[in-house]
């Protein structure tokens, strides 16, 4: 029992990761309708400018805030000479675009950082917590808390800010949104920046959670992000956050029930497809 | 708006014109390695030693009195790369060999194209049992992975004296070779193999292998891996409280798995084929050099690399440049001393040579036993 | 030979490209799995002439039978999974096939299938320029399959199903038909160049067909001008030999390869031929002007 207890901490822990990773994928779908695959570049560079920062500054939110500001920064770099330029294009030539971008970001991060990992190692002021047999790490601890932070600020930003509901209102129906006078250019902004802090601080925590930085350490987000996102019913917040514990927590438990191996990421989809074929627009439906 | 295309075209002329124009009598040596993609850190060690390799090889007047130019690509570690690009060494660079710095599949891919143009070959590192098996002029300065399997289990039983023992191995050739050999002499040997479990490579989340293995209660963990999967698995164990030994592969004999693994390292092991206490100048020389122009230490990629150049070279240097007489001199090699241990000779194709046991103490990656039991270290071909 | 070897594998990704066309371009199906069908494919042509050994020519129509099958019920599963949906699935399908390739040791695992024979021909092997004119001959045959389907009723009814789904459902077109159709002949060219690959190269292993080698595959697709015949194969040769063409630029290839794809559709989203594109357009003004 305390075994199945323990796995489920680990597969939340992971989870909840992936919902950081795929909460910016969501809304900037929920926004443009666009698959935005570079936006696992940003969840990188997220990672790079944290460590840049902490070595610098020796202080994990501050090497924190450094890494959702560069996040932001590269976001609405995107949507400004990426995104905007091609709305009314194709979509596909949209999601070519994104991969080029994602493809470029990459090579990028190895050039000027090198190709091997860096290390990123945080001493944390954080205990483990112990029950009956059950371990949370102080890493995982780390995990929890910064993530329930971020969430509960995205939570007051959407339900409680106009800007927020500006936010909902666009991922709804932009036209009917700009019709009511809101400023659709900006909220389109303003989304990225808000998705891109999620996915720089994801990037960083990932980095300090595995001690690993890396060029290449975005592409999990590349692809799972998509799969998780559409879980959650493409452009849904809670549904997201939702897809992202699920995925995390039902690839931790097949692993460790199942004598049957598959990799996770096979097992990921695989629970993907069942649902799809169930239920074609996902577990939680924004419409 | 002009301005990026251009740009693009401004920086590929520059490239383009700055490609080296081949010295008319220059020896040139074929050498690919994954230089971009998830496995670009391996390769740029490769490159690294090679280059290193050479430099010393016309440092010293060349061979038979001709510089060495080395021909280096990228493979990406991709199949398709690495057909055309054996290809072109065989029919456009005028090779007189080939260097495999890179892993087993884009090697396997290169192997019989080469082999079938008649061109030598040596492999540094590559696994995979096939590729010496492409032709009669292929050599691998690396271990097969039944020799490092064997070899580990030697180390797991006879000198860390484990009796219930957990194996986690990657989900690729390397992974699957090494892992199954491990446990075949292991309870041969006579110590329980408790589990085994697959893992893909990539994968960053261990905690559901080792909380399962947290369970069985076990003094040593086998695990096949690459630095990266094999820090994770490290700091993992211990963050989760196992205080069973941790014993690796070659596949961590990286700097990157001290600064990746942190302190957690400390006490770990793993079978490679470079000794880093080695007295021998030629070892000290190369692990300086590499230092040096790297930025970082060696590791056993690189080394394997260097020698694979080396090993190529001196066979050139005996033979001339005729295939089919560097052929012969590198199967009648003999005692050759490699940096990565002393080959005995090659049985076809596969080297002979000790079998390392490192330690991490104090951060560093210190010599703690060497394996030369004939049963162990003689590789397998029929 | 080198030039054989580029040039039987651009071969190769025009099939590959002109079956994604059948699918995502005339049929309007994003898939981003091709990649997938290519190895089904290739492991059925390679596990049936090395394990049981198959002769090249039926082993070759087994692998595109094969693959037609496994293509026809993706098909099938679109019916229910429409759009951005879709695309992800494909996406999903292509993880599980290449992990059920690495995983299941009946597939050869981790070690791949090597010894894979050269393509035979009445009288002996075919050499390398042989295998070259067959691609070819697979290319063409592909092409035609592509302009009769465009031609004939089957076309229509697919290019409705993709402008607009429900107004063609309304017209009276079997929108489940033509789904299920557009998968299965795309793939079933899949199957082909799998074929083609597997005796090509003599070794597969399972990260030959990843998810990455479908994003290029559609990246081709999408440069050269989707929903074209000569758009698929202009892009397949483009940006197939890129990378070859690039390889002096050492460190910056990949970065120019990304850089080129960004400013491909920044400034030419129709891609290079396509039937919207500028320079398709300024084309057909110079050959409409007498």
């Amino acid at each position: 029992m305390s075994t199945l207890v323990q796995q489920l901490v680990n597969g939340l822990t992971v989870g909840s990761l992936y919902a950081l990773m795929a909460l910016g994928l969501t809304m900037v779908y929920g926004v443009l309708r666009v698959l935005h695959i570079a936006h696992a570049g940003v969840f990188t560079l997220g990672a790079y400018a944290g460590l840049w920062a902490f070595r610098g500054s020796g202080s994990f939110w501050a090497a924190l805030l450094a890494a959702m500001a560069a996040a932001v920064l590269l976001g609405l770099a995107m949507e400004r000479w990426v995104y905007r330029p091609l709305l009314a294009k194709p979509p596909i030539a949209t999601l070519i675009a994104s991969i080029g971008v994602f493809i470029g970001l990459e090579e990028l991060y190895r050039i000027v950082a090198g190709p091997q990992p860096h290390g990123f190692e945080v001493p944390l002021a954080l205990p483990a917590l112990r029950a009956g047999g059950v371990l949370v790490t102080a890493p995982q601890l780390l995990v929890a808390l910064v993530t329930g932070v971020l969430l509960a600020g995205l939570w007051l930003l959407l339900a409680r800010t106009e800007l927020g509901l500006a936010i909902r209102a666009a991922s709804q129906d932009a036209e009917v949104a700009t019709a009511c006078g809101m400023n659709t250019r900006r909220v389109v902004a303003l989304t990225f920046g808000v998705g891109s802090a999620l996915a720089g601080a994801g990037g960083m925590l990932v980095g300090v959670f595995y001690n690993s930085v890396s060029p290449t350490m975005g592409s999990v987000t590349a692809y799972k992000g998509l799969a998780i996102i559409v879980l959650g019913g493409l452009g849904s917040v809670p549904g997201t956050v939702a897809g992202g514990l699920i995925v995390g927590v039902v690839e931790t438990l097949v692993i460790s029930l199942v004598e049957f191996p598959l990799p996770r990421d096979a097992w990921a989809f695989l629970a993907m497809i069942a649902v799809f074929l169930a239920r074609p627009q996902g577990l939680f439906s924004a419409r | 708006m002009k301005r990026p295309a251009s740009l693009v075209i401004a920086v590929a002329a520059l490239a383009l014109a700055a490609a080296p124009a081949a010295a008319q009598d220059a020896i040139r040596i074929g050498f690919f390695a994954p230089l971009t993609g998830f496995a670009a850190a391996d390769g740029a060690s490769a490159r690294h030693s090679a280059e290193i390799a050479v430099e010393e090889i016309n440092a010293a007047g060349g061979l038979r009195g001709r510089k060495v130019e080395l021909v280096v690509y990228d493979d990406r570690h991709d199949s398709k790369e690495a057909v055309a690009l054996a290809n072109k060494l065989v029919e456009k660079d005028g090779v007189v060999g080939v260097v495999s710095g890179s892993y087993s599949m884009p090697s396997r891919v290169a192997a019989p194209i080469f082999g079938k143009a008649g061109l030598p070959m040596t492999v540094a590192y590559a696994v995979h049992p096939d590729v010496t098996k492409a032709g009669p002029c292929v050599f691998r300065n690396g271990f097969l992975g039944q020799v490092e399997g064997w070899a580990g289990a030697e180390a797991a039983v006879k000198v860390h004296r484990a009796r219930r023992i957990a194996v986690l191995t990657i989900k690729n050739d390397f992974g699957a070779t090494t892992g199954a050999a491990f446990i075949e002499r292991a309870r041969k040997l006579g110590a329980e193999v408790v589990s085994e479990q697959i893992y893909p490579l990539g994968e960053k989340e261990f905690s559901p292998y080792l909380t399962k293995i947290k369970e069985q209660n076990v003094d040593l963990i086998y695990h096949t891996s690459y630095y990266n999967e094999g820090s994770l698995i490290t700091r993992k164990a211990r963050e989760l409280g196992i205080t069973a030994k941790l014993h690796g592969t070659e596949g961590i004999d990286s700097p990157k798995f001290l600064e990746l693994a942190g302190p957690a390292a400390e006490g770990a092991t793993f079978t490679t084929n470079l000794n880093r206490d080695d007295p021998r100048p030629e070892v000290q020389s190369f692990l300086k050099r590499y230092r040096a122009r790297a930025g970082t230490e060696a590791d056993m990629v690189g080394a394997s690399a260097y020698d694979a150049v080396k090993i190529l070279a001196r066979a050139i240097e005996q033979a001339g440049t005729d295939a089919k007489a560097i052929c012969g001199a590198l199967t009648g090699l003999k005692d050759y001393p490699a940096i990565t241990g002393r080959i005995a000779k090659f049985t076809r194709g596969e080297a002979t040579k000790p079998v390392q046991i490192e330690v991490i103490r104090e951060g560093r990656i210190r010599h703690l036993a060497t394996i030369d039991n004939p049963e162990v270290i003689t590789p397998p071909v029929r | 030979m080198y030039v054989y070897t580029v040039a039987t594998l651009l071969g190769i990704y025009c099939i590959l490209t002109l079956g994604l066309n059948t699918i995502t371009g005339i049929a309007g199906q994003i898939s981003l799995g091709h990649a997938a069908f290519l190895g089904i494919g290739a492991y059925t042509a390679a596990i049936l002439t090395v394990r049981h050994a198959w002769d090249f020519w039926p082993a070759l129509l087994a692998a595109v039978a094969v693959t037609a099958a496994a293509g026809a019920l993706v098909g099938a599963a679109a019916i229910r999974v429409r759009e951005d949906f879709l695309a992800i699935t494909t996406m999903g399908v292509n993880f599980v096939v290449v992990a059920v390739f690495l995983y299941f040791p009946f597939f050869g695992g981790a070690f791949g299938i090597g010894g894979i024979p050269a393509p035979s021909w009445p009288g002996g092997s075919l050499g390398k320029p042989g295998l070259f004119l067959l691609v070819l001959a697979g290319v063409l045959l592909a092409l035609g399959v592509n302009l009769w389907l465009l031609r004939s009723w089957v076309g229509l009814a697919l290019l409705a199903t993709r402008e607009d789904e429900d107004a063609a459902r309304a017209a009276g077109v079997n929108v489940r038909r033509f789904k299920i159709v557009a998968f299965t002949v795309g793939t079933a060219l899949a199957g082909l160049a799998g074929s083609f690959y597997a005796h090509f190269l003599t070794f597969i292993s399972p990260e030959d067909f990843g998810f990455a080698f479908s994003i290029t595959i559609l990246c081709m697709l999408v440069f050269g001008g989707i929903g074209t015949n000569r758009g698929a194969i202009l892009g397949a040769g483009v940006l197939g030999v890129l990378p070859e063409l690039f390889r002096p630029l050492a460190d910056y290839r990949m970065l120019t390869y990304g850089a080129i794809l960004l400013l491909m559709m920044r400034w030419a989203p129709h891609g290079l031929l396509g039937d919207e594109s500028a320079l398709w357009r300024a084309l057909a003004r110079r050959r409409g002007a007498p």
